[in-house]
């Protein structure tokens, strides 16, 4: 049964990426990763042989950090806010650039979206980034995030949207004001 | 914005998480071969989310974290001092 465990142990990388956007810090992640192994250990035979064992550690890794952020809560957190409805590409259309002439590839690379990522991911609120990171970099499915956070899959799906507007509207902002509009003095 | 556009729109997360059912993937995609405007869009959300995966992807394990884990295995792995 033991030899199993390498079943668990090619996910390290992926689940350390993962506590890394949730801690947003290298020894808290690693701390993170130690306590979920050690849990997927200690209940291995729990796991049902034949399912997903991605999703399973994800599960664990979710239910133990939300348990220490009660605990402990972060004073930095985020609060989740309202979506906005935000989109870099119909913002880039309003300011007259040629979009449609351009691949999506040259307006990120243009314009710089590109350079700060994990940054507008990490000030995401929680639960919007959580949905983000388990859809776009883990590639969960929308049925499989909502097993691992217990939450239905339209909440997936809401949180996944408002998740990728806020963060479209945080590369927006760090990648300079648009030079149309300028911004007022004393205004951040 | 026609109906098919705000349709094709609606569903376009779905699309490109491949969440659709066949039939959708079906008509989203004959929408988007006829219409320019909504393919540009498709194609720059498309790239947003290769670009957070491939921006994310760039963080391994620390090398003494990965060989904790290989050792847990084995029951060789040092005990932590703040089980909880």
């Amino acid at each position: 049964m033991d030899s199993d465990f390498s079943l668990f142990e090619r996910h390290v990388d992926a689940l350390y990426r993962s506590a890394l956007r949730l801690t947003r810090k290298p020894e808290d992640a690693e701390d993170l990763v130690q306590e979920t192994y050690l849990r997927a250990y200690r209940y291995r035979n729990r796991f049902k042989p034949g399912t997903n064992e991605k999703a399973w550690l994800f599960t664990i890794m979710t239910n133990v950090f939300r348990n220490r952020l009660r605990q402990r809560p972060a004073p930095t957190e985020p609060l989740d806010q309202p979506g906005t409805d935000f989109s870099i590409y119909d913002q880039l259309r309003r300011e007259g650039m040629p979009v449609h002439l351009m691949s999506p590839e040259e307006i990120i690379v243009e314009r710089g979206f590109g350079d700060e990522v994990k940054h507008a991911l990490e000030e995401l609120p929680l639960p919007m980034r959580m949905v983000v990171v388990l859809v776009d970099v883990e590639d969960f499915s929308y049925k499989e995030v909502a097993s691992i956070l217990g939450i239905k899959i339209g909440t997936v799906m809401s949180r996944l949207h408002r998740g990728r507007q806020a963060l479209q509207k945080k590369l927006w902002e760090y990648s300079g004001r648009p030079k149309a509009r300028p911004v007022a003095v004393g205004a951040h | 914005m026609g109906d098919h556009c705000e349709q094709t729109m609606r569903k376009l997360s779905g699309y490109i998480d491949r969440e659709l059912s066949d039939a959708e993937v079906r008509s989203v995609k004959a929408h988007l071969d006829d219409c320019p405007p909504c393919d540009k869009v498709f194609d720059f959300q498309a790239e947003m989310k290769r670009l957070v995966r491939r921006e994310c992807c760039t963080d391994d394990a620390p090398a003494r974290l990965r060989d904790w884990v290989r050792q847990l295995a084995t029951e060789k792995a040092p005990a932590r001092d703040q089980e909880a």
